[in-house]
């Protein structure tokens, strides 16, 4: 500016003073806005730069890292669920879930608006790579035919300024493939897309349905009940990650970086569970629920005696594992059904509170089927925890076989009557033996006297009343000891009028609660050799490759009585079908013993109607291989306190349980394989099929059937056989009379059939042989002891058949029912 | 040919000395780190918009090297016909003012914002009050360096009006008007537009040179008052800038929509720690960060090359602005010297405007940064503004020998 000053002398040399003056002004300014502008402005920017890169640097970075990489999770192939016999009963497979993001269908509009149109809102349909406008009407549209769904509601999404909106869950491949097509056909980028998840398939349906479980979609498919739940850590495996790096717009960044972390499938699991014992168990429940009008369902639970194995576990009601909501049971869906039916009625209140009430009893529907009873309900035993007293008592010595017991049909302890469950009868003097056969409720609380509560309590604890089982399945317990199932100690022990009553209860299995797997663990121990078993359901678990990870080895707790006890215990056990309350349970040809069961409840005390009739049973009675616990809970009577159902089955355990048991028993040996053996008695009642002998050589024919277990009468003289009764393929008793023709005519002739009613046995057969008429017993082969009858006979009374006919007749023993 | 050089005139002379070299150097750095920065910010959006990568840098680039032509061209302009051409630069600049206001001449925007007038033929679309810049601050510093020129004015004492326009003139009023009904015209152009941030970039050059130029600081304590129970009254009584102070005090609030950029700017600066994810890694500019190449185009920067980076490319900035206002202060005459000021307060607000946006200083506005954001008849103006300042520098007195 010196020049300036210059220049202003030059001009006007009379203003140089305020011209000076001036100058140090602009130089003064200048500097000023040279030391704002150039320095002061900058710090404050460095200033901020500092705090953003350098001391929130990490929190920045983290945000900004968790919006540009996708992080996409692998899921892991849940393990498999197997039977012992490597059968699947659950294992999974890939579906898709359909996601549409309507804020990025607009952004995929406004992209093509972008592309396709220019400033003046014309269509550039000549520009390369056109395409028509991707618009919601016709998305929705091709959506809804592909997913099946309901077009309005789909197109109501594209209105949403959301960013996650699923059509609809777990559409199979197939389904997944055509919406793939679709994106791509029509452009529709990342604005819909699928995501892979999976489903489980329970390939049995309703078998086993509580003891496997389920997984539920909606709590990330983890395992809801069952194994799925208490397996749910090995069979879920480990979840895998793809980090991925993404654009602003989530395309996915090409050639960038890219991080997997593997997913490692879940490991399968071999149950004890054998599918088709399981199926047995299952159809018996099934049909004892309705053939006893039973109101509360039921359980059947086998194992095996040695391992501690569980080899089925039946509950009802039951559902299916594919679809759990659905209540399916026959008594818990008329229940719902009559709680529409009263919502319906009910016009005092609105359809909000109706659909609440009956949500809430779908909920109580639902429970009911998921739950499995066996193993989270406790009950009273009743007779069948006999057994477990007669254990004791032969342990400790205090009674033996040749002990004898009176029963006047009552017994008092301490003053109060207790009376025998024969109400209008009694017992008499009875020996051990059958004392259980009759489940006499006196002679065993004599026997618990002899026992003693002390050392009484003492077996309660060795057969693991008291604790947890263990048992590696779901619902049970973890409290030990259980609290207020049964008395403390103190309280059994301590010596008065009341304790005393305790002592008696218990010694026929009342007034103390245990679950069905307690008694059958126990049970199973008096008659293994004195073993308790830890009870398991995991056989191995192995993984993806196959390699055994885990294998469970059977672990005795501990012996609670010696071998011998447990043989004798067996012998007078398999006494009771043998003759006594359980005689139902008989299956010629092999050695079934148990123990019959009407548990009192704490409903039936207060004069209502609910009795649990159970039977616990084992077999063969010499070395058991099986051991049993059938059970129904409140069976219907047909009236206020009738004893009979509608069906005119007596409600007892060894009538309804029992005689289940029997046909149970009898399809569960079979399948595994173990040989029955009759008795010269049994001979003659098994059913044999007669062989076809006609046209061949007559010493040929009466070889053969002979050898089929006949005995052959022979008519006429010739040398081939022209006929014969009963014609080839019937199904008689074996040892009955096979008449062969040889040239003589068979005799066409009719019969009229006899009436057999209230005959033997062996009456039956007698008169029936008269006649040229065959008899079999109808059902399975049962055993009749001399007291049973004919209560109805297959063809009726006076119709006129062939001879060789052969008549079926049911028997039944109402001599002896508990 | 020492004819012809005794030939020129003194001036001639004087406009053909050297260029002020630091500053040309920094210019050319800053544009050229600029450029190159625009390539880095850009070609993913490019990409995705379906262009080639390098389609904004190549348009960018062309336009730096023709903005630098442009420079030199213009430095070697005598500056002292910048005193008449400033009234026709501002008439011009007035009639575009008004021009893009008219239906037609403005291009079509979603929001309605009447700011650019469109492309014709070879004139690419751009911003009338790029030009009003430009005219205010040639205008102004024109008309503050004669004011000492000009004849005492004589009033009529004898009526009010005669005495109201002395004691006017006395406190420096009556020289104020020009400068005010000017300022207030184009504040109600732009109002019009709207154009908040370019009404800054007027208004703060324009205070500066004033400033610079010598009026009685008690206008600027009034002016200044003004402004600030004006800005009040704006952050307080409308709704549109309460959103703005709202978002500025917590962009997480609305992180989907009206913070969404801020937010994005500040994960780019904060990603980039001390030394940056390398140039050319921006993963911000993968379509995350709005306007990456344009107003953002720091915090890609800030991103790429780390608070060493960034703190380099502050320090070119302060540097030319501590040159710029070096420049002025070495001016020949008062008029350059006002003119750099007013100029290098213009880049010098702008710079620090747009930093103090991204990393959340101040509330948003849309500023660019000089010589880096994308637009090429912003470039285009700012290096014919250097070229100004250049041919100021041609003319400052050589440093004292000895």
């Amino acid at each position: 500016m010196e020049r300036e000053n210059k220049d202003n002398k030059r001009k006007e040399g009379t203003t140089v003073g305020v011209d000076r003056k001036l100058n140090r002004t602009i130089l003064h300014r200048t500097l000023f806005l040279l030391v704002t502008f150039g320095l002061l402005t900058f710090i404050p920017l460095f200033f901020r730069l500092w705090t953003i890169q350098i001391r929130d640097h990490e929190l920045y970075q983290g945000k900004a890292i968790s919006q540009q990489t996708r992080d996409n999770a692998v899921s892991a192939n849940r393990g498999k669920i197997l039977d012992v016999n490597g059968n699947v009963l659950a294992s999974s497979g890939t579906v898709y879930d359909v996601i549409l993001s309507p804020g990025d269908f607009k952004a995929v509009q406004e992209n093509w608006d972008k592309k396709f149109k220019d400033d003046k809102g014309n269509i550039l349909t000549e520009k390369r790579g056109y395409y028509p406008r991707p618009e919601a009407d016709t998305v929705a549209a091709a959506l809804a035919e592909i997913l099946e769904v309901d077009y309005e509601r789909l197109r109501a999404y594209f209105e949403k300024n959301t960013k996650y909106e699923q059509l609809t869950t777990r559409v199979e491949r197939e389904v997944a493939q055509e919406i793939w097509q679709l994106i791509s056909d029509m452009h529709l980028s990342n604005s819909v897309y699928t995501t892979p998840t999976t489903k489980r398939y329970y390939s049995y349906g309703s078998l086993a349905s509580q003891v496997i479980g389920w997984v539920n979609p909606n709590l990330d498919n983890t395992g809801a009940y069952g194994m799925e739940s208490m397996y749910e850590e090995e069979l879920a495996g480990e979840t895998g990650r793809v980090v991925t790096a993404k654009k602003g717009d989530g395309t996915e960044m090409k050639y960038s970086f890219q991080d997997y972390y593997d997913a490692t499938d879940g490991n399968d699991l071999h149950l004890t569970i054998d599918t088709s014992i399981q199926y047995y168990c299952e159809r018996i429940l099934e049909k004892g629920v309705e053939m006893f009008d039973v109101q509360n369902g039921g359980f059947v639970i086998a194992m095996d005696p040695k391992t501690g194995a569980i080899l089925a576990w039946a509950n009802s009601p039951t559902y299916d594992l594919n679809d759990p909501w659905t209540v399916s049971d026959p008594v818990l869906a008329e229940y719902l059904e009559t709680v529409r039916t009263e919502l319906a009625e009910k016009g005092e209140l609105t359809e909000e509170d109706k659909k609440k009430a009956y949500n809430t009893a779908l909920g109580n529907a639902q429970n009911k089927q998921w739950r499995n009873k066996a193993i989270s309900d406790s009950y009273e035993p009743g007779s069948t925890f006999k057994s477990i007293v007669l254990s004791i008592a032969l342990e400790e010595g205090v009674v033996s076989e040749a002990s004898t017991f009176y029963c006047p049909g009552y017994y008092v302890v301490d003053g109060s009557r207790i009376s025998c469950w024969q109400k209008d009868g009694r017992h008499g003097t009875q020996t051990l033996t059958q004392a259980v056969q009759n489940s006499c409720n006196p002679a065993f609380m004599q026997i618990g006297q002899a026992v003693g509560a002390e050392t009484f309590y003492d077996y309660l604890v060795n057969y693991g009343l008291l604790e947890p089982t263990g048992i590696d399945m779901q619902g049970e317990s973890k409290r030990d000891p259980v609290p207020n199932l049964i008395w403390p100690r103190s309280t059994f022990t301590a010596g008065t009028t009341d304790q005393n009553t305790y002592l008696a209860t218990a010694s026929f299995g009342q007034g103390l609660q245990i679950t069905p797997i307690q008694l059958i663990n126990a049970i199973s121990a008096v008659v293994n050799g004195g073993h308790l078993m830890q009870p398991y359901v995991m056989d191995s678990i192995t993984d993806a490759e196959g390699n055994v990870v885990l294998q469970t080895e059977p672990t005795e707790v501990r012996q609670v009585i010696s071998e011998e006890t447990s043989e004798r215990c067996r012998a007078i056990l398999e006494k009771v079908v043998d003759g006594g309350t359980g005689k139902r349970a008989y299956v010629p040809g092999y050695r079934v013993g148990g123990k019959t069961g009407s548990s009192e409840t704490l409903e039936s005390r207060r004069g209502e109607d609910r009795t649990i009739v159970s039977f616990v049973g084992f077999a063969p009675a010499d070395d058991p291989q099986i051991v049993t616990l059938v059970a129904f809970d409140k069976p219907q009577p047909v009236s206020k306190g009738s004893n009979y159902t509608a069906n005119g089955y007596y409600i007892s355990g060894g009538n309804m349980a029992g005689m289940l048991t029997g046909e149970l028993m009898e399809d569960i040996l079979e399948y595994m394989g173990v040989e029955r053996v009759y008795t010269e008695e049994q001979q003659a009642f098994i059913d044999v099929t007669v062989p076809n002998v006609v046209g061949q050589v007559a010493s040929v024919g009466i070889d053969a059937v002979k050898s089929a277990g006949f005995t052959v009468r022979t008519v006429g003289e010739g040398d081939t056989v022209t006929g014969q009764i009963p014609v080839g393929g019937a199904v008689i008793p074996s040892g009955s009379q096979v008449v062969l023709y040889l040239g003589e005519e068979k005799p066409a002739d009719q019969v009229a059939i006899p009436s057999l009613w209230g005959k033997t046995a062996a009456q039956a057969q007698e008169i029936l042989e008269k006649y040229g008429l065959y008899l079999r017993v109808s059902g399975s082969s049962r055993y009749m002891s001399a007291n049973a009858t004919v209560a109805s006979q297959s063809i009726a009374w006076g119709t006129l058949v062939e001879r060789g006919t052969v008549v079926e007749c049911q028997f039944s023993d109402n001599s002896m029912i508990e | 040919m020492p004819k012809l050089k005794r030939d020129l005139t003194m001036e001639q002379q004087l406009s053909r000395g050297p260029m002020d070299l630091p500053f040309l150097m920094l210019v050319v750095m800053l544009t050229a780190i600029g450029v190159i920065m625009v390539f880095s910010a850009s070609y993913a959006t490019a990409l995705h918009e379906g262009r080639s990568a390098t389609y904004y840098f190549i348009r960018q680039a062309i336009f730096a090297v023709a903005g630098l032509a442009a420079m030199y061209i213009i430095s070697k302009i005598n500056y002292q016909h910048f005193r008449w051409m400033s009234v026709f630069i501002l008439g011009l600049a007035l009639v575009l003012l008004v021009a893009v206001l008219i239906p037609g001449v403005h291009t079509v925007r979603a929001d309605h914002v009447k700011r650019w007038i469109r492309s014709i033929g070879p004139i690419p679309a751009f911003q009338p009050s790029e030009v009003a810049k430009l005219g205010v601050i040639l205008y102004f510093s024109a008309r503050m360096a004669k004011r000492e020129t000009e004849k005492k004015r004589k009033f009529d004492l004898h009526t009010t009006q005669g005495r109201l326009l002395k004691k006017m003139d006395e406190i420096g009023l009556l020289e104020l008007m020009p400068y005010g009904i000017i300022l207030l015209i184009i504040i109600f152009l732009m109002y019009k537009e709207p154009h908040m941030s370019g009404t800054i970039l007027i208004l703060v050059p324009a205070a500066a040179i004033l400033f610079a130029g010598g009026v009685k600081l008690g206008w600027f304590a009034a002016g200044g008052t003004v402004v600030v129970t004006l800005l009040t009254l704006i952050i307080t009584q409308t709704s549109y800038m309460a959103a703005r102070i709202k978002i500025w005090q917590d962009p997480w609030s609305d992180p989907r929509n009206d913070g969404f950029q801020i937010i994005q700017s500040l994960y780019a600066i904060g990603s980039g720690g001390l030394f940056g994810v390398g140039f050319g890694k921006s993963r911000q500019a993968q379509l995350f960060l709005p306007e990456a190449e344009n107003d953002c185009i720091f915090s890609v920067a800030c991103e790429e090359l780390g608070l060493v980076g960034a703190g380099f490319i502050l320090l070119l900035f302060a540097m030319l602005v501590l040159r710029g206002y070096w420049i002025a202060l070495h001016a020949r005459d008062r008029f350059g010297a006002l003119l750099v000021v007013g100029i290098i307060t213009l880049i010098a607000v702008q710079v620090f405007l747009n930093i103090s946006v991204v990393t959340n200083f101040l509330p948003t506005t849309g500023i660019s940064l000089p010589f880096f954001s994308y637009g090429g008849t912003a470039l285009m103006i700012q290096l014919a503004e250097m070229g100004i300042i250049l041919g100021v520098s041609r003319q400052a007195a050589p440093p004292k020998q000895g």
